[in-house]
């Protein structure tokens, strides 16, 4: 039985279309109204308030707390600075990801990690010889996604903090109408936005006081469906839909290493010890067997598929998770797609797909199956580079 | 930077050193650097009060084989193999005594003097373990089964030794499988009635471990014991470490005492260790005879230390049971009635009294009534003690590492007296000059083992197949270089030298 | 009650309709009709032999205190084959299996936990207990689930036989290595793990909260004289995740109308094949000649001829009883002789005029719709065992308990329930010898409910009638040797190739035309259909009849 986020009393009254879903474990709005068109395009043309407190938050802590997380994550956290947030993944001896997430540095000897999954018995079990201490903050903490290009006003209008200096992926203690919070410069929109971590008994205020200064911006809560569209927009990868961590898979072939999923920039290979080190190294020089791709679904034979059967081309109104075979173009399974989407900003039918490395540089041809009247049938596909949306203003100060 | 070996040994218990030994007579430059300022470890000679002396924590010298001893050329220091197992006196409720005699003839008069039926049985019991032991001792003196090899070396592994097993017949074939997993008490009551004779076989397979006569899998321990047994040395443990340790020294092995380790340096691959008092020894190949917890969760970094292996270590389960007791009695030990003088007793009452025994243990509670493994030393090495005087030395089993409440020092008396009154009740008389009572707490403290268990790492089907864990079950580690040659590894814990020898093998063959 | 009646309808002690059959298979348990009903299913004449006035065996329904079915032995279906049900149709012949939602353990400090078939749900169980073992349970989940499907290779074929010469044999058990081999090297390790070590050091290796395992270890321990600390009880958690890879999802269940339905129908399935069934019908003994078994005697006298006689009692009972020793060479002798039974467990089946308030969580909620452990601690439960090995019943005992009416309301009058309470131990072989169970019945049902009143204070009051089974009731009224319910220690020597005996592990005896169908064979015990099962299509396969 779920159980309700800190903000519930919020979004359940405003959650007109009843459309929810199970979130690891709490309720979470999947659309406010019955589409969540207007929530997408809040995210992409105005803001959108989304509560993100179901994701995993771990406090660790300590002297060795920097040293522990260089050894347990793919990244020399070390060179972290204090007041920065980053992007990671996690693996096991063998080099597979566990899962992925984000680290921010809040101090010289206090870091947040968030998950995807559950993580603290992992954490606590490589913590040996190392002085931190790992607990869960999860059900303590509140936290939104304040995203979209008004994000960073409607922020500056209600903290005290310096927000338009915050730069992408920086984190800084903020007061919001009196309440004390961490603002992060991140996001799982690929747009400007910000994260805001909140005591929870103090939730429903902040809400309050966003969702007020948000209104002249045209700010809306949005749901999950919305996220969901615009993360594939993004390119970004999500944990048991894309990729399965290595501790849940039943069979050795559905692990992957963080070079298959496009998260090789994330490993920092030569330096002190890591869980993973070897294998990872072993794996960078022969080279990964899979690669992680955007790909673009091509328009005009998707047309003229439908066209076949008297159709107009029918796009899913919200982003999928059922993975579809790849082909090459001779017909031989390559890779799946596992997540996609219609881009409604891009006008373009979009997956993100695993196929086997040597079909994975941009501009490859492969072909995908799509089902048009009840026919699976496979269509052109071209390789692109992620993200497909990646807008000026993510970045910029 | 300092000296450069070949190998370097961490620990100069008898594994240790017969790796020493193996490897220095193979041409290798090796070090031994033991921690305390004796060698031997658990079989270390120690004076215990001024003019006696111990032979050893470890009395049972049956695992001794004639093959090392000849490998190592130890009977040319000084060992000498006896030509028959020891008689070993086995006492239940004060007056009630039974002689297990190491000749079969009187062995089997002794027990038809209390049953007909055992009698016959013993006969029939000690040719069954002679038929197991042609089959078992190969399999104890090879490297077990490497659990992790990719699928075709591992079939073909699987496969030798399967035929192997098929060569016993169809009948003892299925008779070993369906015994191993069996308990103790179960078997041996499939053979006797007599609960004394019972007890006193079923004793040593459980002295130990964390298991009692009617925990399933105690078979396998017996069998293991039984497996590897020959007639033992004629003197006590302490001459097989003088005899190692000469066998050491003539093959150019280095020994230093007082060198405890305090890290083993590894950079890809081990380079070397650093001692507690800084000094850096570099080596290709260092051979840990500590125990596997010892090495993996203190000597090593925790970062060179794969997750896995530091995980499943965590879990290798080393729960210490055992208590040792020396007394230094100013007359010899005489059994009440008798008038023999027997070097080994095992004071256990009957299968239910060893199972009482255990459930103390289970429940951290403090022994009522303790099990007995007694040793008189002296009697074959009359230089331990003054002359007329005695050294007795008591393992007592089923005693808790984790006692609720803790180890203190009116405990350790309260144990103490608790085990010089079983011993008393079976006695004339117990004139005791000294007495030192070790916990297993203390044990845990003095050798170096964590958790307190004497076989670095509990004896139990599970820990028996595999020892310690996958990873290093062919006595490599994941660390390039590094090499466990203790107890911890196969075939496991006692005075067989097997696991110091099959790891010198193994190093040899890199 | 109506036409609804749940109780099992005794049949009509009808005679057997000639003097000659294919088959005769001695005692109507669940194991002897699936074995029957695969025989006539097969085109074979069949007559099944039961003592009692119903069918059954250890899994019935009875009405022994009017309104209220007890399924007096058996109580939950568990591993029931699905294979049989599919290929005998029983679902088509009445069976109704009611899925098991939740394990619920209260415990003395007034906490409890239950754990439910949503991984979300469990998981906030567990993390009041310890947040770090509710992040590992669904990991433990995943690896039994893929030890279970090794075990299954071996559950659902006859036990391969590491001795033989025979080819076929041969490759039999190289399949069976390759299996293995095909695990990754932390499985095979596991695997051997699982086989050998204790439910509690098993569980040590994932979890660290006591409260947590001590109910999960205590299905290890079911039905056999060891407790959760001795070594060889980890594989049976496996039973918990056979269902799931058997593709029958949630295959632990209730069966409507009480257990009693599992016998009925797959009675009515072999019935449907021509099986003739003959309740009130005790063999005295086979019929043997010239050392071949021609048929049987009844206690009544008659004499009854067939080409084969399957017997689905226990080997004791089988081989000491029906057949007798003088007609058996020593050595096999010494081996059933030597295979142990002895009964561990009791059972205390209560009718209850209402439904009494855990402690811990009180109310009519979904966590009492499951089965209720009674298993707080280790030491708990080593404590209650210790008692048994020296030959007393524990007088707080680990207990199993469900109470089927509340979601079968069948089995009770409106309003009123039905409790069934599994109890262990209560060992046959009680220190004053076993016969003096009698004396001692009443004690042992006292310390079952004054235990469970520590958790349930309002029980005893509840509480209209009482049944009590104690081992030598359950030897003396339900014919189970020593009052083992698995008809043999299910202990790692008494299984595959070793059961009942080396050599005869494959449902054939050393008497010619005398065959073995019960819970004695592999792959033993529970309701599970396996041994009848696979007697038959051996038998079959032999072309014998």
């Amino acid at each position: 039985m779920p159980k309700p986020t800190p903000f519930h009393a919020r979004t359940s009254a405003l959650c007109s279309s009843l459309f929810w879903k199970e979130w690891a474990g709490y309720h979470a709005v999947r659309s406010y109204d019955t589409s969540h068109e207007a929530e997408y395009q809040a995210i992409r043309h105005a803001a959108a308030l989304l509560d993100v407190t179901p994701l995993y938050k771990y406090e660790v802590r300590g002297a060795d707390a920097a040293a522990f997380l260089a050894w347990v994550t793919v990244r020399d956290i070390r060179k972290l600075k204090v007041g920065r947030v980053t992007y990671l993944c996690w693996c096991d001896d063998a080099g597979k990801v566990v899962d992925d997430g984000t680290v921010a540095r809040l101090a010289e000897n206090a870091f947040r990690v968030t998950a995807a999954e559950p993580a603290l018995a992992w954490l606590r079990t490589h913590a040996r010889g190392f002085d931190v201490e790992i607990d869960e903050s999860t059900e303590q903490l509140g936290a939104l996604a304040l995203q979209g290009p008004f994000s960073r006003d409607i922020l500056a209008d209600v903290t005290d903090a310096d927000i338009r200096a915050l730069k992408f992926f920086a984190v800084t203690r903020a007061h919001i109408h009196g309440t004390e919070t961490w603002i992060s410069r991140t996001g799982y929109t690929g747009d400007l936005g910000y994260e805001i971590w909140v005591p929870r008994e103090r939730a429903l205020q902040v809400w309050d006081v966003l969702m007020d200064a948000g209104r002249s911006y045209r700010l809306l809560p949005a749901g999950l469906d919305a996220l969901d569209v615009a993360r594939v927009e993004a390119g970004f990868l999500m944990n048991g839909v894309d990729y399965f961590s290595s501790n849940h898979c039943p069979i050795e072939s559905r692990k992957s290493t963080p070079f298959e999923l496009g998260l090789g920039w994330t490993v920092k290979l030569e330096r002190d010890p890591f869980v993973g080190q070897r294998a990872l190294q072993r794996e960078s020089q022969s080279g990964p067997r899979w690669g992680f791709v955007g790909l673009e679904i091509d328009w005009v034979e998707y047309e003229r598929l439908f066209a076949e059967f008297g159709l107009p081309p029918q796009v899913p109104g919200a982003a999928w998770r059922a993975a579809v075979p790849v082909y090459d173009l001779r017909g031989h399974q390559v890779g799946r797609a596992t997540s996609g989407a219609w881009s409604p900003i891009l006008k373009r039918n979009l997956a993100l797909a695993s196929v086997r490395s040597e079909f994975g540089s941009v501009g490859t041809r492969l072909r995908i199956e799509v089902t048009a009247e009840y026919q699976r049938r496979a269509i052109a596909a071209t390789v692109r580079a992620t993200p497909f949306y990646n807008p000026e203003r993510k970045r910029a100060t | 930077m300092s000296a450069t070996y070949d190998v370097i040994v961490i620990g100069a218990g008898h594994n240790g050193l017969t790796t020493a030994a193996a490897l220095g007579r193979a041409g290798r430059r090796v070090l031994v650097v033991e921690a305390r300022d004796v060698a031997g470890g658990l079989a270390a000679s120690e004076e215990f009060h001024p003019g006696y002396r111990s032979a050893g924590l470890l009395h049972d010298t049956s695992g001794v084989g004639s093959d090392i001893v000849a490998a190592l050329g130890l009977e040319r220091h000084g060992l000498r193999l006896r030509r028959q197992a020891a008689d070993v006196l086995t006492l239940g409720d004060p007056g009630d005594a039974l002689l297990l005699c190491g000749e079969p003839r009187r062995a089997v008069a002794e027990i038809e003097s209390r049953s007909a039926h055992d009698a016959q049985s013993y006969v029939r019991y000690r040719d069954a373990l002679d038929t197991w032991r042609g089959i078992l001792r190969p399999f104890l003196n090879e490297p077990p089964v490497d659990l992790l090899a990719p699928e075709s070396s591992g079939a073909w592994d699987l496969l030798k030794r399967g035929l192997r097993l098929r060569r016993l017949g169809r009948r003892d074939l299925l008779e070993l499988l369906r015994l191993t997993p069996m308990c103790v008490a179960d078997w041996l009551g499939e053979w006797f009635e007599t609960d004394l004779l019972k007890a006193g076989l079923a004793l040593p397979a459980v002295a130990g471990t964390f298991m009692a006569p009617r925990s399933p899998g105690s078979n396998a321990t017996l069998l293991l014991r039984e497996g590897a047994a020959g007639p033992g040395i004629e003197t006590g443990a302490h001459t097989l470490i003088e005899a190692l340790q000469r066998a050491a020294e003539a093959a150019g092995v280095e020994v230093r005492m007082g060198a405890p380790v305090s890290r083993v340096g590894v950079e890809g691959h081990v380079r070397g260790v650093r001692l507690a008092d800084g000094e850096e020894l570099q080596a290709a190949v260092v051979a840990a005879s500590c125990h596997p917890a010892t090495l993996f969760l203190r000597l090593l970094e925790p970062s060179r230390v794969p997750l896995r292996v530091a995980h499943a270590i965590g879990r290798y389960r080393s729960r210490g049971t055992t208590a040792h007791v020396l007394l230094a009695l100013r007359s010899p030990l005489r059994f009440r009635g008798r008038d023999d003088a027997p070097e080994f007793a095992r004071i256990a009452g009957g299968i239910d009294a060893i199972e009482r025994a255990f459930d103390c243990a289970k429940h951290r509670r403090m022994p009522h009534a303790p099990v007995l493994e007694v040793h008189v030393p002296s009697l074959a090495s009359p230089e331990l003690a003054p002359e007329g005087h005695a050294v007795v030395s008591i393992l007592a089993h089923f005693v808790p590492y984790a006692l609720d409440g803790g180890w203190d020092e009116s405990r350790r008396t309260q144990l103490g007296d608790r085990i010089e009154e079983t011993l008393a009740a079976h006695c004339d008389g117990l004139d005791v000059a000294a007495r030192q009572v070790a916990t297993p707490v203390d044990l845990e403290a003095r050798y170096a083992l964590p958790g307190g268990n004497i076989h670095h790492g509990e004896h139990s089907l599970d820990q028996l197949l595999v020892r310690p864990i996958p990873e290093c079950n062919q006595y490599r580690t994941p660390i390039p270089g590094l090499f466990l040659c203790g107890s911890g590894s196969h075939p496991g814990g006692g005075l067989s030298c097997t696991p110091g020898m099959l790891a010198a093998r193994a190093i040899l063959a890199r | 009650m109506s036409g609804e009646s749940a109780a099992s309808t005794p049949r009509q002690a009808s005679r057997p309709s000639r003097s000659s059959y294919d088959a005769i298979v001695i005692g109507g348990g669940h194991n002897g009709l699936v074995c029957a009903a695969y025989l006539a299913r097969a085109g074979r004449s069949v007559l099944l032999l039961e003592r009692r006035h119903l069918l059954g065996g250890s899994a019935v329904s009875e009405e022994i205190y009017p309104g209220f079915i007890y399924s007096s032995c058996s109580y939950i279906v568990s591993l029931l084959r699905p294979q049989i049900v599919r290929e005998l149709d029983l679902a088509r012949h009445g069976l109704e299996i009611i899925p098991l939602e939740s394990t619920f353990t209260p415990y003395p400090d007034g906490r409890s936990l239950a754990r439910w078939s949503d991984p979300a749900r469990t998981r906030e169980e567990i993390r009041r207990f310890s947040a770090r073992d509710a992040d590992v349970y669904p990991e433990f989940g995943l690896a039994m689930g893929r030890l279970a499907h090794f075990a299954k290779n071996v559950v659902d074929v006859p036990a391969p036989d590491p001795a033989s010469l025979d080819p076929r044999e041969l490759l039999k058990l190289r399949r069976l290595g390759r299996t293995f081999l095909d695990f990754d090297g932390d499985l095979r390790w596991l695997n051997l793990k699982l086989m050998t070590m204790s439910a509690t050091d098993f569980l040590s290796l994932w979890f660290e909260n006591e409260q947590l395992m001590a109910p999960m270890s205590a299905s290890g321990i079911i039905g056999t004289l060891l407790g959760v600390r001795s070594p060889g009880t980890a594989y049976v958690l496996l039973h918990h995740y056979m269902g799931e890879i058997d593709g029958a999802y949630r295959a632990w269940g209730f069966s409507r109308g009480g257990m009693g339905r599992i016998s009925e129908a797959i009675g009515r399935a072999a019935e449907a094949h021509a099986a003739e069934i003959v309740t009130r019908a005790g063999v005295q003994r086979v019929l043997l000649r010239s050392g071949k078994a021609r048929g049987v005697v009844l206690e009544s006298g008659e004499e009854l001829q067939a080409r084969v006689v399957i017997s689905a009692l226990d080997p004791r009972r089988t081989f000491l009883q029906l057949v007798g020793e003088e007609h058996l060479d020593a050595e096999f002798v010494t081996a059933i002789r030597r295979f142990k039974l002895r009964g561990s467990s009791g059972k205390v089946n209560l009718a209850l005029d209402r439904l009494p308030d855990f402690k811990a969580r009180p109310g009519d909620g979904p966590h009492i719709r499951g089965d209720i452990s009674i298993a707080p601690d280790f030491d708990y439960l080593e404590r209650a065992y210790d008692q048994a090995k020296y030959g007393s019943f524990s007088e707080r005992p680990f207990m199993n308990i469900v109470i089927p009416s509340l979601v079968d309301p069948s089995v009770a009058p409106p309003g009123k329930h039905v409790m069934s309470i599994f109890v262990q131990w209560a060992p046959y072989h009680l220190a004053e010898g076993a016969h003096t169970w009698p004396q001692r019945r009443e004690a042992f049902a006292d310390a079952v409910v004054s235990t469970l009143a520590e958790y349930c204070p309002g029980l005893p009051d509840a509480i209209l009638h009482r049944q009590v089974l104690t081992p030598w009731d359950l030897e003396q009224e339900y014919g189970l040797s020593e009052g083992n319910i698995f008809h043999g220690e299910l202990s790692m020597e008494q299984l595959l190739f070793l059961r009942p005996a080396a050599g005869w592990a494959r449902y054939r005896t050393p008497i010619r035309n005398l065959w073995m169908c019960g819970s004695g064979t592999h792959p033993g015990g529970g309701v599970m259909g396996g041994p009848g099962e696979l007697a038959a299509k051996t038998l079959l396969k032999a072309g014998e009849i």
